[in-house]
């Protein structure tokens, strides 16, 4: 009774959780060598090869992953920062619900507000006209659709440094580091050796796989590069769609190409942080 | 004497956080705001009155929104709630969650342009089912890895206590698994809520442009360049989540980590 | 992989694999033969009754607000008003529109999504291609009469005839447009784009869209040395020569364009907040240059002008098709059958609506309506389609478009 039961649900995390996944994979994988496709016909390899010579792939890649680590960097960073700083204040009444607010923005509209503010007819724009900065819209200098992808990094540390903050102070809370900081002085520690021999290091151990999952997250992500990219290089969720919903019908397959090999990536990037999840929960 | 500093880098970084709320807002009473202007040309509650004409199809949205994210939320966290525990009592745990990350870490628009055959095939290409479908393809492995924890060696061993107590399976889940599980579960459906709500490429993908949810509009009127009608939406999109937030933040983030 | 697979529990690997193939099997075994043709013999009153009180699918490109006031507010409730039909619009161009119906032929789907569609040239000879549209219908419309059937823009289609597959809605001209009291002399030529833009860098831009390709049409036609240079089939050698001339000029003007041409704007509604904002001085647009809505709503200055190509720029109609499988194809019939009625014609053309010519044929209309067509009020501020249309060109083969498109890409924003 009880072993049927469990089949059961075995049975049913297999056909959501599992079957989607590797359908998609194996669709995308016949569709990249022509054995799918109303254009196609038959197989070959040319697509695969049509990508890896154009080189777009790598650059989009390169592009992306440069994006998604700085912005974790700088949030993380930041978000650090804010926490050892404000750990007290941040838990006020009043202060610990403002802290979650920025929870309810999703990229949409990160990009959206990004638009409102930084595009060069934008708000700021404005205020640098009547300072008497700029003379005309074109002169405030490009932040969104700009080749340094600065609109998409911005808008990233928007939304993930809030994240980050809630996460440090319920670690900092969780793993008692008020208690421990306060063992380390007694012992003699400096204030510099409680930060970077107990604080960060705790702080940083258990949130490690998060860091890396927003990292992934951030690398896949479609609509803020999607409103706040550039037309080339773009990250590779919009080099995907593109590539798959082109003009040229012929081409299409060279979108499942990328496709295949992102989401590879990602899946070695799922063993690694998984692995690594188990050695922390472990020693945690 | 050094000037304490602290208090204006927080009341910055609190400004900070209310202004993106305030200033979309603002943009919404706002039209005929052109550059240079520091003011816009009318500032009142017409864009919001028009909320209320068909046409515009914010209403419906809102409405469709809605029954879309609340259906995922709670089909994706009871189904994650009961198969996660299949899957955290297998011996082969690990592996099994391991299936659970790729889906989970893929970016949704990409599965989705992959699914996309599929759901034609199955008769759930643009239409409210397949975005649900589709939508608790990528909530559902969010909560099987969010319960997992939770099936822990205690919970096990209080669900033998009360059979060793002569009590059935059914008083297990009701009077032990779910009190015990009460703020996980709502945390996520929450979060599944959330996911749902603020989805937009896989949506625009299965939905075929059909499915007009709130983020469709929003992309719709930035393509039009219509910013009034686009912060409009935008607010329509993060109020709802402020507002649950407001009611259930003790629990949201007490079980992330 | 392989290690993981490995050490699957011997039920799982049990599992996996039967269900993959049960539900990749299944799959494959709906495929159904396509709907019943016979509509295409049907009387006109058959199709009426049928489309009484059904839903009709609409896809259409929603980029500009007065189209979809037109739409929404005009022909939606007119519709249910007459015919008690549902039409619900949906949001996709071109090549999500091909994707759309080119997925549901690959999976065999029997009743699609979309029963009718907004298209034009490059969309029309990609349907055609994978067999998405249905008909001929055209001449089946009562109100069809009133189109003319020799009117070259209405029955050619990107050099590709028409022959009833999809029903002309619009007819308009491409057009740059400036503002006169910022720009004296807009440039009309190649030549004299390339002196406008290193006098005045950063004014000037190509959106990586339909617009945009459609404004390198006009540069390959004036390359090719006449208005007609690109008309015929494709001519692959033609199009290399044309277009490597087109890539050098491109690349060589690039670093004055705005951006210094680091970046193209994706969409062209972009560029209209630009040109507002005097970030450019140059912008250009299907429907004359698409001025009138935009001074009217104080976005552009009424000092705004539009004006044609010294070698003339695209002239080209717009269609509706319906889809090989689509569900209501008597409704789609119905729908569309009204939108080129002479009433919702002129009120489409409304200078302060949606500001769009007909396709009808004055002279072909019953005398009271050929009074108000007359009568009908002209654009205050844009030019009109007979001002411009002496500096007119056919739209070439699509294939010209699809290789723009493509290599646009690759030999001008990725150099």
């Amino acid at each position: 009774m009880k072993n049927r039961r469990l089949h059961i649900g075995l049975l049913l995390f297999v056909l959501i959780g599992v079957l989607p996944f590797v359908s998609a994979f194996v669709y995308a994988v016949l569709y990249s060598v022509g054995l799918a496709g109303v254009v196609n016909d038959g197989f070959t390899l040319r697509f695969w090869a049509a990508v890896w010579n154009s080189g777009e792939f790598l650059r989009s890649f390169g592009y992306s992953a440069g994006i998604a680590g700085i912005s974790v960097v700088v949030s993380v960073s930041a978000a650090m920062w804010l926490t050892l700083q404000f750990k007290r204040e941040l838990q006020h009444r009043w202060l610990s619900f403002v802290i979650y607010l920025p929870l309810a923005i999703p990229g949409v509209v990160a990009a959206f507000f990004m638009v409102q503010l930084f595009a060069k007819s934008g708000l700021f724009s404005r205020f640098a006209y009547h300072l008497g900065w700029i003379a005309e819209a074109r002169e405030f200098p490009d932040l969104i659709n700009d080749p340094y992808a600065l609109g998409i990094m911005l808008a990233f540390i928007t939304i993930v440094t809030p994240f980050f903050v809630l996460l440090f102070l319920n670690v900092y809370q969780n793993e008692r580091v008020a208690e421990l900081t306060e063992l380390a002085e007694s012992l003699g520690a400096n204030k510099k050796q409680v930060l970077w021999r107990v604080t960060l290091p705790i702080l940083l151990r258990k949130t490690w796989t998060l860091i890396g999952l927003y990292f992934i997250f951030l690398l896949g992500s479609y609509e803020v590069p999607l409103i706040l990219g550039q037309e080339s290089p773009q990250m590779l969720s919009v080099l995907i769609i593109r590539e798959i919903k082109q003009y040229d019908l012929s081409k299409i397959s060279e979108g499942y190409v990328v496709a295949v090999i992102y989401t590879i990536f990602v899946s070695l990037a799922a063993v690694l942080l998984f692995y690594r999840k188990k050695s922390t929960t472990d020693a945690g | 004497m050094r000037v304490n500093w602290k208090p204006f880098v927080l009341t910055l970084v609190v400004l900070l956080t209310l202004f993106p709320f305030v200033y979309l807002v603002l943009l919404s009473l706002a039209s005929q705001w052109r550059f240079p202007a520091l003011l816009p040309g009318y500032f009142g509650l017409d864009n919001w009155r028009t909320i209320w004409a068909s046409e515009v199809g914010l209403v419906s949205s809102f409405l469709l929104s809605t029954l879309i994210s609340l259906s995922v939320a709670t089909v994706s966290t009871l189904s994650g709630f009961l198969i996660s525990r299949s899957v955290a009592y297998h011996p082969r745990k690990r592996l099994l969650t391991l299936f659970t990350y790729f889906p989970y870490l893929l970016a949704p628009v990409v599965l989705a342009a992959c699914l996309s055959y599929f759901f034609l095939k199955l008769g759930l290409f643009g239409n409210v089912t397949g975005v649900i479908v589709a939508q608790f393809m990528i909530t559902f492995p969010y909560s099987l890895i969010f319960f997992s924890s939770f099936w822990s060696e205690r919970t096990k061993s209080f669900e033998e206590l009360v059979f060793t107590l002569g009590g059935t399976r059914r008083q297990a889940f009701v009077k032990v698994l779910l009190p015990l599980a009460r703020g996980m579960l709502l945390i996520c459906f929450f979060q599944t809520f959330l996911i749902s709500w603020f989805e937009y490429g896989l949506t625009s993908i299965i939905g075929v442009g059909k499915v007009q949810t709130l983020t469709i509009k929003v992309f719709l009127f930035i393509k039009e360049a219509n910013f009034y009608y686009g912060a409009l939406s935008c607010c329509l999109l993060i109020f709802p989540p402020v507002v649950l937030l407001y009611l259930n933040k003790k629990y949201v983030f007490n079980k992330l980590v | 992989m392989m290690l993981l697979n490995e050490s699957l529990p011997p039920m799982r690997k049990f599992l996996l694999l039967p269900v993959m193939i049960a539900v990749l099997s299944g799959l494959a075994a709906c495929d159904t033969p396509p709907a019943e043709e016979n509509l295409i013999d049907a009387t006109w009153e058959t199709i009426e009754t049928q489309a009484q009180g059904s839903v009709v699918n609409f896809m259409m490109w929603q980029g500009s607000s007065p189209i979809n006031d037109y739409i929404n507010n005009y022909v939606v409730p007119e519709v249910k008003a007459r015919y008690n039909i549902d039409l619900r619009i949906s949001g996709g161009q071109g090549p999500e529109i091909v994707q759309l119906v080119m997925g549901e032929r690959e999976a065999g789907v029997a009743k699609g999504q979309v029963d009718m569609v907004w298209i034009n040239g490059e969309t029309f000879f990609q349907l055609r291609n994978i067999q998405g549209l249905w008909g001929p219908f055209v001449e089946k419309l009562p109100n069809s009469r009133f189109i003319n059937p020799e009117d070259p823009y209405l029955s050619i289609d990107f050099q590709q005839a028409v022959e009833g597959m999809e029903c002309p809605w619009s007819i308009s001209q491409f057009a740059l447009i400036y503002d006169s009291a910022r720009v004296a002399a807009p440039p009309r030529t190649l030549p004299e784009l390339e002196a406008f833009v290193m006098a005045n860098p950063g004014t000037f831009t190509v959106s990586n869209d339909f617009t945009g390709m459609t404004l390198l049409k006009s540069f390959l036609a004036e390359l090719s040395g006449s208005p007609t240079g690109l008309d015929g089939p494709f001519d692959e050698a033609k199009y290399e020569r044309l277009s490597a001339e087109l890539w050098t000029i491109l690349n060589r003007l690039k670093p004055y364009f705005w951006k210094e041409g680091k970046t193209f704007p994706k969409e062209h509604s972009v560029m209209d907040q630009m040109f507002a904002s005097g970030e450019l001085l140059i912008s250009y647009g299907f429907g004359e240059g698409g001025i009138e809505d935009k001074v009217r709503n104080g976005l552009f200055p009424t000092s705004t002008r539009g004006y044609a190509w010294e070698n003339g720029t695209i002239l080209n109609a717009n269609f509706f098709g319906i889809t090989y499988n689509a569900p209501n194809k008597a409704g789609a019939m119905q729908v569309i059958d009204f939108m080129i009625s002479p009433e919702a014609q002129l009120k489409k053309a409304d200078p302060n609506g949606m500001d769009s010519n007909p396709v009808l044929d004055v002279s072909r209309l019953p005398e009271e309506w050929k009074a108000q067509y007359e009568a009908m009020p002209t654009r205050k501020y844009g030019p009109s389609m007979s001002e411009l249309s002496v500096r007119s060109i056919q739209e070439p083969a699509a294939e010209y478009m699809i290789r723009l498109y493509d290599e646009f890409r690759t030999e001008v924003i990725e150099k």
